[in-house]
């Protein structure tokens, strides 16, 4: 223990407790969608996203000026509480990029390019991976040669893993701008429109059969100056920024999804005691346990913010316990619930088998133990 | 507590601690006393002894997890957290003679909290310094039992002694079932920060082992497969300690039951998690962990017992896959 464990206060202000209020009051006039036969998830999510936005429930942390609300991180952690407590598709993952675009974007760009990210007139995704640097983002080959009279990029690459770029307008993209340089100096982002000449977008169906994944393919895109975000070498700190965010306790819609399984799950052991093995108890109490324990530790996250200690590494202690708490969430809940073994197509099997990509998205849960290692317990590297 | 002088408290344990940590488990009576009288002097038992409190629960159980961060051959769960909230639960309702012994508390000889009959097998835990026992029934009946001889236990540091009950038989008073719910659930968290103090400061010790330990010209510390383990052990560590610290705001903040819910799954995730880390740790230290002279058992035998101190990871995990219906029920674990 450090002198930095302080008692701290795990509940809710109390004006987070109104703006909870007042979210609800608001679902309870504006139901939620209903997604059509045979529409696309990202265009459901979507029509959330912009129904959402109508009500000021997107980007609550994000300044007035650019079309947010200008509160805290805390309230955007309630709304994503609040909408998962009563079953409604996330808030729209938009939060990290905005935060990205917030630190890095010329004030020209951030006007441009914030307020219609937020009220979904664009829809944007992420171009960090490639094919050859998946965790390992140092290790990426899209190229972005500057013109002779340096007015634009050409930019060369394929990048994999853009969810939903089908259906994005823009698409937050790293290359480097210096083939020589160590990647930490050398790597540029882009704000990317996606009907530039030269982009190709290619769906990659999922394991859950989903069309989630994208693999995006740039040869001789020209970009201009201006589109890109901050300065040349920016590109590492706006994806070390990026990743914090993605990584963060702190986005709690997925919290509410895993109790509301548990629940179903405590219901069979209580409807059906002789159906199941007994060892299947122990497994949902841990369950239960591993659910408490996250909720907690996003309290004492939230806490700590408000008690004015910066986000910093330790979001990838965040990452490990939320990966471990849907990967036996899941796997427990096919042992419970067996016909949805059985169910392909279904929701809690498609569940299921994205839950074994928790442990790779987002930097792989090995990427995560070494930052533990070198950042938080000060271990000597190899070198 | 003013936060400078909740610092203050904590500093004077740290102290107290440094002064007196054991480095084997062979530990003398004079020492032990000597210990005690010098834990006794930071006035540590006033923390709870009024009502408000001095101390809230969660300054209480940070105070715990700094205790367990050093092997020491003390009581500071038994008779300065565990027992005189019992007390001070009683005094609240009025029903509670004055009570003029120093007591600790009584759990059941496999360490879980007792039960229905008083005059079943028990031992005082905890008990150094201790002049009785403090038996609380699944109804709320709080008894004084009297003191016997040492009981067999593998937590070397800890005292533990024989218990039973006087004649005549000492009723002291009845905790209603809410303040039994929160006496439980105080139990539950004081024991858990213990254990989380424990394991936090074996990894630390583990990790800085790490950095300086070298096999093959490098320091282990560099090798992947340590450094993993390490990670591993911290995130074990930090989950114990974000359940246990949320349970102690909830005594502070929200209704018995709430409280023993969050404390239950405090106790769950540091019966196993604790214990991981731990173990974790003497990995890392290798061979030299396992040898008597090096403190590594001391911290084993402390979270290998402690892990079924009040109650055990199964119950646990029983009870909170099916939680009892209805509004006023207390049970046993």
């Amino acid at each position: 223990m450090t002198d930095h464990d302080v008692p701290l206060d795990f509940g809710d202000p109390a004006d987070l407790d109104m703006l909870r209020r007042e979210l609800r009051a608001w679902l309870t006039e504006h139901p939620l969608p209903r997604r059509r036969n045979g529409e696309p998830m990202a265009e459901f999510l979507h029509r959330w996203h912009r129904q959402l936005h109508s009500g000021g429930w997107v980007g609550l942390d994000v300044p007035e000026r650019y079309g947010g609300r200008g509160l805290t991180a805390l309230h955007q952690v309630a709304v994503s509480d609040e909408l998962g407590a009563c079953r409604a598709p996330g808030v729209p993952r938009i939060g990290y990029l905005a935060h990205a675009l917030l630190e890095f974007c010329s004030e020209d760009q951030r006007a441009r390019l914030l307020p219609r990210m937020l009220s979904g007139d664009d829809v944007w995704c992420q171009g960090f991976s490639e094919p050859g640097a998946g965790s390992d983002l140092a290790g990426m080959s899209t190229y972005a040669r500057r013109s002779p009279d340096g007015g634009h990029y050409l930019i060369n690459g394929q990048k994999l893993w853009t969810s939903y770029a089908q259906y994005s307008d823009y698409c937050l993209l790293l290359a480097r701008t210096d083939r020589a340089a160590p990647a930490h100096s050398s790597i540029t982002a882009f704000a990317l429109p996606l009907n530039r000449a030269g982009v190709t977008v290619r769906p990659l169906r999922a394991a859950n059969g989903d069309d989630e994944f994208c693999e995006l393919f740039l040869d001789d895109v020209r970009v201009a100056v201006d589109e890109r975000i901050g300065a040349e070498g920016d590109g590492w700190p706006l994806a070390m920024t990026t990743v914090n965010y993605e990584r963060n306790a702190l986005d709690t819609g997925h919290l509410s999804k895993y109790g509301l399984l548990l629940e179903r799950l405590r219901r069979q052991l209580r409807e059906h005691p002789d159906a199941l093995p007994d060892g299947l108890v122990s497994a949902v109490g841990r369950c239960v346990v591993d659910y408490q324990v996250l909720v907690a530790h996003t309290r004492r996250r939230t806490a700590e913010r408000l008690a004015g200690r910066p986000a910093g590494p330790e979001s990838s202690v965040d990452k490990l316990l939320m990966t471990r708490a849907e990967q036996r969430l899941y796997e427990t809940a096919l042992a419970v619930l067996p016909e949805e073994l059985h169910r392909d197509g279904g929701a809690v099997y498609g569940e299921y088998l994205y839950s074994r990509a928790a442990s790779v998205y987002g930097g792989t849960s090995q990427i995560q133990r070494n930052i533990i290692a070198k950042r938080l317990l000060h271990l000597p590297s190899a070198s | 507590m003013e936060a400078e002088e909740f610092r203050l408290v904590r500093e004077a344990l740290r102290a107290f601690a440094a002064d007196h940590r054991c480095d084997t488990a062979e530990v003398g009576q004079a020492e032990r006393t000597t210990a005690q009288k010098s834990l006794d002097g930071l006035g540590l038992g006033e923390l709870r002894r009024s009502t408000p409190p001095l101390a809230s629960a969660q300054e209480c159980a940070l105070l715990a997890e700094e205790y367990g961060r050093q092997p020491l051959a003390t009581s500071f769960l038994g008779t300065v957290l565990l027992a005189p909230e019992v007390l001070r639960l009683l005094a609240v309702t009025g029903r509670h003679a004055p009570y003029e012994s120093r007591p600790t508390v009584a759990l059941t000889r496999d360490l879980r909290f007792t039960g229905r009959y008083s005059d079943a097998d028990h031992v005082a835990w905890d008990a150094e310094g201790a002049e009785s026992a403090l038996w609380i029934g699944d109804d709320g009946t709080v008894r004084a039992l009297e003191l016997g001889g040492p009981a067999p236990t593998t937590d070397l540091l800890r005292v533990v002694r024989e218990a039973h009950p006087g004649t005549p038989d000492s009723v002291l008073g009845r905790l209603v079932p809410e303040q039994l719910q929160a006496w439980r659930a105080w139990a539950l968290v004081m024991v858990s920060s213990e254990l989380v103090g424990a394991a936090a400061s074996f990894v630390e010790q583990s990790t800085a082992y790490a950095r300086d330990r070298s096999q093959y010209g490098r320091p282990i510390g560099s090798f992947q497969a340590v450094r993993h383990l390490l990670a591993d052990a911290t995130v074990a560590v930090e989950a114990c300690a974000s359940a246990t610290r949320y349970a102690a705001w909830c005594l502070d903040h929200a209704a018995p039951d709430t409280a023993l819910a969050a404390a239950r799954v405090a106790k769950a995730e540091v019966d196993v998690s604790a214990v991981e880390a731990v173990y974790a740790g003497m990995q890392v230290f290798g061979g030299i962990a396992q040898t008597w002279e090096h403190m590594a058992h001391l911290y084993l035998r402390r979270v290998r017992v402690g892990a079924t101190v009040l109650t055990g990871t199964a119950d646990l995990l029983t009870a909170l896959a099916l939680p009892p219906s209805g509004p006023h029920v207390v049970e046993a674990s």
